[in-house]
């Protein structure tokens, strides 16, 4: 790589303030399993890393009094070995274990997949679907907003220049929500999602209510199927209703033809992995 | 001790650790499994190693990280050398100029083509340039080496060499470069090698089948992703020879292919093949080791070059891409009659090992069968695509996919099961092969029964 | 920049410049070649050490992250004379060819066998999905985990 100076600042304001101060050669590492291979590439550049990964708020998994929280330098691993998520959000762990492999799971993080923002993400469809907010901070102060305002468009989200994720959270009402997250890559381990699915919803008295279904790779951003939600909201669950939710949810959806898929394919893949991950979520509150 | 293994194994080397008794404690799971019939008992008497458990003597180092493969070596005062590598996949070069890369930090020579005393290399035809001089056929054609202190200054120099281009227009597929009017690679036709195989009668034959089919099949193109990355370090020793480290897999080759592009006596030229992170055939032939060897003439040291993973799918060559034309005359009762064949190979930018993939590809094409009536034809054409070279198989692969796959959708077609079928028509102990060779040890018959057996093929397909 | 690490017990340093990777400062600075450069984008796993216990893709790591951390490289699993369990099945298995992707594939083995001493095939395969090997089709490597595994268990039930 070109050569960068290195600055691992240990809280929020010092990281943003670097990040200012040093605007716009500098950028942010998280894991470096994005960063660097850009780096590697020639396909981004700087003159200074700031480190975040000694930034103890960043960090760590909890239950807070807004929900559940988590440190933006969270890693996959982490996530998939945590207690908290798998009592409040299992199927995150299900999209963790789907990231990369091993070695880049220990290293990844949650923020730093949100703040890549590929139109495949495996993080996103599940905290798009359990209404997930974020934590941004910047020299000016911090600001929250919905995940879902935090996506703007492929490799682009809402930070300002010089801003970090401070955290992610899931909001305490979502906590336990019945949710399902199935991805499809041209491989079992170390592929992208040709198309990765999240729908959550819960069953009260006989109906569901507060359906959400989150597509990714198939718009410039993780996008939610409305239309397929509206439609679920308030109805009893049966089969011809799920199976209808996921055709409509494939007209929601934007996919492009390319090398790894065509179009037409990932249309078919849409409605398999909807009605599933609808099936799932449904099965999880009968539970 | 029980072990429930949840995946299906292979059980044969489990087996030869049973019959061994090795004393280190037989695993479990072998014994659990039963026994591989015995084929070809004669050849186990002639050499009784046959079949015996070895262990390899470079176990050691390899499992503990202390093998040295080139990358890992290092000399005092060494360079680094990283390519340039064409930015069109068919253009000519109008101009190269190297003068901004020379004044970067720590760079201390350039290469370009005109450079290399004799600038064409190849295990048959030598229509391969070691750096493109007057023309690049391929994206993964070099045009300028660079050498420096660092991999890395060697790496920002070459955003300042300025290359001119005239680019030419291009021809990517294969069948379209067959054609009269298409644009040529090089001299007056994009096909090279041609092969042709003919044996009794074939269209008379196919007139007297019960059945003609016909079918194309097509494979792609591969690479082959060895671990390791092309590797090379070249130094000169203080009398007078080149001396080199590289992950080339065919010494005595590759020392020809120097003599011929340094313009030196071969014995003059020593070339240390090391251990090997994979080739598979795909280090086979020079790739670097003149420009290296001239760099470090110019520099006065050893100079490393390693490619990229990006070198590697880009400039290094790969198995060629198949375009397979079946006819086959067949009888009622599965018996083949006739086949014809052509092939096109698509060899990319330059020949390399394109003509012996082409023989291999085209003997073997009509399939382990008893065919009296045949004829093969084979062409190898060039397109501006990576150079496709030896890759395990040299053809075979590719043909095997489409004779076995035509005969698959010719039992269909007569319902005849497809086993059944196969064992009407494979060769047995003494048949000829296309090109009249008389076969031994023949055990396809031997060998589709036991698959049969082991796999319930009769249970499976009733 | 100084940066100090714990390679395999001992306290190594180096004067590295920031953008070092701690594939690079392992392999130049430090003489441990164990590691290899495969791909350099964490895709192939050639380049897996542990930090801090964990395995990661080194190539991916900056030396400077690694600063005051613990390190086990491939070197650091076996003595001159003795091999680890790990490594003794990787021979009696064969369970390699041309070796390059042995150091890594035995170090997110070893990784695993450290958590869960008796893996089933679907957990050995997993931890291993991020190490590529282009020789042996990873059947022998697989076998040689789950004997390792098969060893314990069995060594447990005894005791």
């Amino acid at each position: 790589m070109r050569p960068f100076d290195y600055l691992a600042p240990q809280s929020v304001e010092d990281a943003v303030a670097a990040l200012a101060e040093n605007s716009p050669d500098a950028r942010a590492l998280a894991g470096g399993t994005d960063l660097l291979v850009d780096l590697k590439h020639e396909t981004a550049s700087a003159g200074l890393l700031v480190d975040l990964t000694r930034i103890a708020e960043c960090r760590g998994i909890e239950e807070s009094a807004d929900g559940l929280r988590f440190g933006s330098l969270a890693t996959h691993t982490e996530i998939m070995e945590s207690e908290l998520v798998r009592k409040y959000a299992p199927s995150m762990i299900d999209a963790a274990r789907t990231v990369g492999a091993v070695q880049t799971r220990n290293l990844g993080t949650l923020g730093g997949n949100l703040v890549t923002c590929v139109p495949s993400l495996d993080s996103g469809p599940v905290l798009v679907a359990l209404d997930a907010q974020v934590t941004i901070a910047g020299i000016g102060g911090r600001r929250r907003m919905p995940l879902t305002e935090f996506f703007v468009g492929p490799r682009k989200t809402a930070l300002e220049k010089g801003e970090i994720l401070v955290d992610i959270i899931i909001p305490r009402a979502n906590l336990g929500k019945p949710c399902s997250f199935r991805k499809f890559g041209l491989r079992k381990g170390q592929a992208l999602a040709l198309v990765n699915v999240a729908a959550a919803a819960r069953v009260l008295d006989g109906r569901i209510a507060g359906a959400r279904i989150a597509l990714g790779a198939v718009a410039p951003t993780v996008i939610r199927a409305r239309e397929a939600e509206a439609l679920l909201d308030g109805e009893a669950p049966d089969p011809t209703l799920i199976a209808k939710a996921a055709e409509i949810a494939v007209t929601e959806a934007k996919p492009i033809d390319d090398f790894r898929a065509s179009a037409a394919y990932r249309c078919e893949l849409i409605r398999a992995l909807t009605g599933r991950v609808l099936n799932e979520a449904i099965e999880q509150a009968a539970r | 001790m029980v072990i429930k293994v949840e995946d299906t194994l292979r059980t044969d080397r489990l087996t030869d650790l049973k019959e061994a008794g090795d004393s280190a404690g037989v695993p479990a799971v072998a014994r659990e499994r039963g026994r591989a019939p015995q084929i070809v008992p004669d050849a186990n008497q002639q050499t009784p190693a046959v079949g015996q458990r070895v262990t390899r003597p470079d176990s050691r180092p390899h499992i503990t990280g202390q093998t040295r493969y080139i990358d890992d070596m290092s000399f005092p005062n060494m360079l680094h050398m990283k390519i340039l590598r064409s930015e069109y996949a068919h253009a000519r070069i109008v101009n190269i100029d190297v003068s901004e890369a020379e004044k970067m930090p720590g760079v201390v020579a350039t290469l370009t083509g005109k450079e290399i005393p004799v600038n064409s290399f190849g295990p048959s035809y030598q229509d391969q340039p070691v750096l493109a001089d007057d023309k690049v056929r391929h994206m993964g054609d070099g045009v300028v080496a660079v050498a420096a202190e660092t991999e890395q200054q060697a790496q920002d120099a070459l955003a300042r060499i300025k290359v001119d281009y005239e680019k030419l227009p291009l021809v990517l597929d294969p069948l379209e470069a067959m054609k009269e009017d298409s644009p040529k690679i090089h001299g007056e036709s994009n096909i090279y090698a041609t092969k042709v195989i003919r044996k009794g009668d074939v269209e008379q034959a196919l007139a007297r089948a019960d059945l003609v089919m016909e079918a194309r099949f097509s494979t792609q193109m591969v690479e082959h992703v060895p671990m390791e990355p092309h590797a090379t370090i070249a130094m000169w020793e203080p009398d007078g020879r080149i001396k080199i480290l590289s992950s080339l897999g065919r010494i005595t080759l590759g020392r020809a292919d120097m003599a011929r592009t340094l313009d030196m006596p071969v014995n003059r030229i020593q070339v240390v093949g090391t251990i090997v992170g994979g080739n598979f055939g795909g280090k086979n032939e020079i790739t670097t080791e003149p420009v290296l060897a001239l760099l470090a003439r110019k520099t006065g040291r050893p100079v490393k070059g390693v490619f990229t993973r990006k070198d590697e799918f880009v400039s290094s060559t790969t198995r060629h891409p198949f375009i397979m034309d079946y006819k086959t005359g067949v009888m009622k009762d599965g018996r083949i009659v006739a086949r014809k064949v052509r092939i096109v190979a698509d060899g990319g930018a330059y020949c390399s090992w394109s003509e012996t993939t082409l023989g291999k590809g085209a003997i073997l094409s009509v399939g382990p069968y008893r065919i009296d009536n045949l004829e093969v034809k084979a062409y190898a054409v060039y397109t501006n695509k990576t150079t496709c070279g030896a890759m395990r198989g040299f053809g075979a692969p590719q043909v095997c996919f489409g004779y076995e796959s035509h005969m698959d959708d010719i039992a269909r077609e007569l319902g005849i099961d497809p086993l059944e079928i196969r064992l009407r028509n494979v060769f047995d102990e003494g048949s000829p092969s296309p090109t009249g060779q008389v076969l031994h040890s023949v055990a396809v018959r031997e060998s589709l029964d036991t698959v049969a057996d082991r796999v319930g093929w009769k249970e499976q397909t009733q | 920049m100084d940066v100090t690490i714990t390679v395999n017990g001992k306290e190594r340093s180096a004067a590295v410049p920031p953008e070092t990777t701690l594939l690079t400062m392992l392999r130049t600075n430090l003489g441990l070649t164990g590691a290899k450069l495969g791909c350099d984008v964490g895709d192939c796993g050639a380049c897996t050490v542990l930090v801090d216990g964990e395995p990661v893709n080194a190539c991916l790591m900056l030396a400077a992250q690694v600063d005051g951390r613990e390190v086990v490289t491939i070197e650091g699993l076996s003595g001159f004379q003795t091999l680890s369990p790990l490594q003794e099945m990787f021979d009696l298995f064969s369970s390699f060819q041309c070796g390059f992707c042995a150091p890594g594939m035995i170090i997110s083995a070893k990784a695993l066998l450290d958590k869960n001493s008796s893996p089933t095939v679907a957990e050995v395969r997993e931890a291993l999905a991020g190490n590529l090997c282009r020789c042996t089709g990873y059947t022998k490597i697989i076998d040689a985990v789950m004997e390792v595994g098969a060893r314990t268990a069995a060594g447990a039930e005894r005791a």
